[in-house]
């Protein structure tokens, strides 16, 4: 504990690539960007599965099996290929060795919770609502934008806020590979034997997962029309669909 | 008909009770006999294949082997399960554990004056008298007849382009090479030490990449041009496979990196004739690991993904023979 402080509280662990502000900044731009990649590929998938109840069994077995894979496997596969590619694709080897493998398993860790909770948000909306709406003369598109999307949208950014803080939690074993990020202080503290190191990046890990978590349940608050608000306490929680 | 059939079933279930029982009594005389033996390593495969090469001797008279500690990590982390009583038995690089005593930054002047010496039986002498004067509870073992040190290793197209052939060639060139390290070399005086001090390289390199020692992940980097030098195991078979240079330690950094099994003194108190007893058993073996064989197993296992358990089993089975 006193060495965590005395890490905490040296200036010089606040300046520089191996400073606190620096690993934070790397820790937050990977997991953001892996996040917002996933939501891409996801978001589209949900709303084409949830609008159209097609290849749900498809996306069910996929998000499935993402979720049973350990990224640290993941990772570690993509690397002889990540590297290997560098050459074809004319991209630097150093991004093949730091970055990409572990983004990619960032993604794969990402894109599950947030399929799984678009389509189900999209899916319990009211079959009546979106039958109504067709008979209102609404087109496809303007259902899913105008009246499934609002009313999915508080479940939808309850996948986020699952994905995001499992993002950040899994994205510390990128230190394996020579990553940046938070993850440095618990790998390098374990090598160095340095537990104030140590403890000092499990609690940064700690407090960033949990304080994006905090912002993410205000906006999903926040996001949730008014109108809605009070009806949608029968919905599936963030906790129900982790 | 019928009868028969009963009969040769209860003949057979009689010949079975009779064959567990003889066999769940030799097993349990053997566990009181003996106290448990907690094997730990490094993270890389020649330490795990040196740890359960120790296994599997002592498991073959008789010990009971727990292999909870094989592949905790780097020296740090395997020295604080050791002290912690989590693990009981490690294989050491002695030159290299001797100077993680010696040249840490708490040494005692007593024992910072300990040199290591570049003879690996010295060495383990020092290490024992480095043990005892820290009350460290642990008693060195026989070394192995072959080492395995680390060295930087580089690309033949690296080496060709800024005329490297010695590691004191790197100093000039530095800021525009990409060095693999592990990051335990911050705190390690024949890494960072060599590095820093003897061969003028700043501390931290402009370009560093952290990695597990002696790994595949290290061995990649620098084969997929990643990184440019990489500090590697000597002994590591992809080495010769890729056709990449060594560079020499002209300086002599680098202590003599012989395996020796280090055992807990508790463990040793609970075992009928102590130390003596576990020597006879794994020192004949250590004699038998040199440098030739140390790669040829590394081979196997880095290289042809055999499982280290079985390339022990059978390294251990041509010793019998």
């Amino acid at each position: 504990m006193e060495q965590m402080i005395a890490f905490l509280t040296d200036p010089a662990n606040w300046q520089d690539q191996a400073g606190i502000p620096n690993r934070l900044i790397e820790h937050l731009t990977i997991s953001l960007l892996a996040v917002a990649c996933a939501s891409a590929i996801a978001l589209a998938l949900g709303f084409y599965i949830g609008h159209t109840g097609k290849l749900q069994l498809l996306g069910i077995n996929l998000a499935n099996i993402g979720r049973a894979v350990p990224s640290y496997a993941v990772m570690v596969m993509l690397l002889p290929v990540m590297l290997g590619l560098a050459p074809v694709l004319g991209y630097d080897p150093q991004i093949g060795l730091r970055f990409l493998p572990i983004f990619l398993a960032m993604l794969f860790l990402a894109v599950p919770p947030i399929l799984v909770a678009t389509y189900a948000g999209i899916q319990q909306v009211d079959r009546d609502l979106t039958e109504s709406s067709r008979g209102m003369g609404m087109t496809e598109r303007q259902i899913l934008t105008r009246v499934e999307l609002p009313l999915a949208s508080a479940v939808i950014v309850g996948g986020f806020r699952v994905a995001l803080l499992q993002v950040i939690a899994t994205a510390t074993i990128g230190a394996f590979l020579a990553g940046g990020g938070l993850g440095r202080y618990i790998v390098d503290g374990i090598a160095l034997r340095d537990n104030g190191m140590l403890y000092a990046g499990v609690l940064l890990v700690a407090g960033l997962a949990i304080g994006t978590d905090v912002l993410l349940s205000w906006l999903q608050r926040r996001l949730t029309p008014r109108g809605v608000r009070l009806a949608t306490e029968s919905s599936p929680t963030t906790a129900e669909l982790a | 008909m019928r009868s028969t059939r009963r009969l040769a079933l209860g003949a057979s279930i009689l010949a079975s009770l009779a064959i567990a029982g003889t066999a769940g009594g030799g097993a349990i005389v053997t566990a009181q006999d003996q106290p448990t033996v907690v094997v730990g390593s490094d993270a890389f495969y020649e330490s795990v294949l040196a740890a359960e090469i120790y296994a599997q001797a002592l498991e073959a008279e008789g010990y009971p082997v727990d292999r909870a500690g094989l592949a905790i990590g780097a020296r740090p982390a395997r020295l604080a399960a050791f002290e912690s009583g989590q693990i009981n038995l490690m294989p050491e690089y002695i030159g290299f554990g001797l100077e993680f005593f010696t040249r840490g930054t708490d040494a005692s002047e007593e024992i910072a004056a300990i040199e290591t010496s570049g003879n690996a039986e010295a060495d383990a002498q020092s290490l024992q008298s480095v043990f005892d004067a820290l009350d460290y509870n642990a008693t060195v073992l026989g070394v192995s007849a072959g080492q395995d040190t680390n060295a930087a290793v580089v690309r033949p197209d690296t080496a060709e382009e800024f005329g490297l052939s010695a590691m004191s060639d790197l100093a000039a060139v530095q800021d525009e090479l990409r060095f693999g390290l592990p990051p335990e070399c911050e705190a390690n005086a024949p890494c960072r030490g060599a590095l820093e001090d003897a061969y003028g390289i700043t501390w931290p390199p402009a370009q560093l990449s952290a990695l597990p020692a002696c790994g595949a992940e290290i061995a990649g980097a620098l084969e997929g041009n990643a990184i440019d030098v990489a500090w590697l195991c000597s002994t590591q078979p992809i080495i010769a496979q890729n056709g990449w240079i060594v560079l020499a330690d002209d300086l002599e950094t680098q202590p003599p990196g012989n395996l020796a099994p280090v055992i807990s003194n508790e463990l040793l108190d609970q075992i009928d004739g102590g130390a003596d007893s576990v020597a006879a058993i794994l020192d004949p073996i250590s004699a038998q690991l040199t440098t030739d064989v140390l790669t040829e197993l590394g081979v196997r296992i880095a290289v042809d993904q055999e499982d280290p358990e079985d390339v022990a089993a059978e390294f251990l089975a041509g010793l019998s023979e």
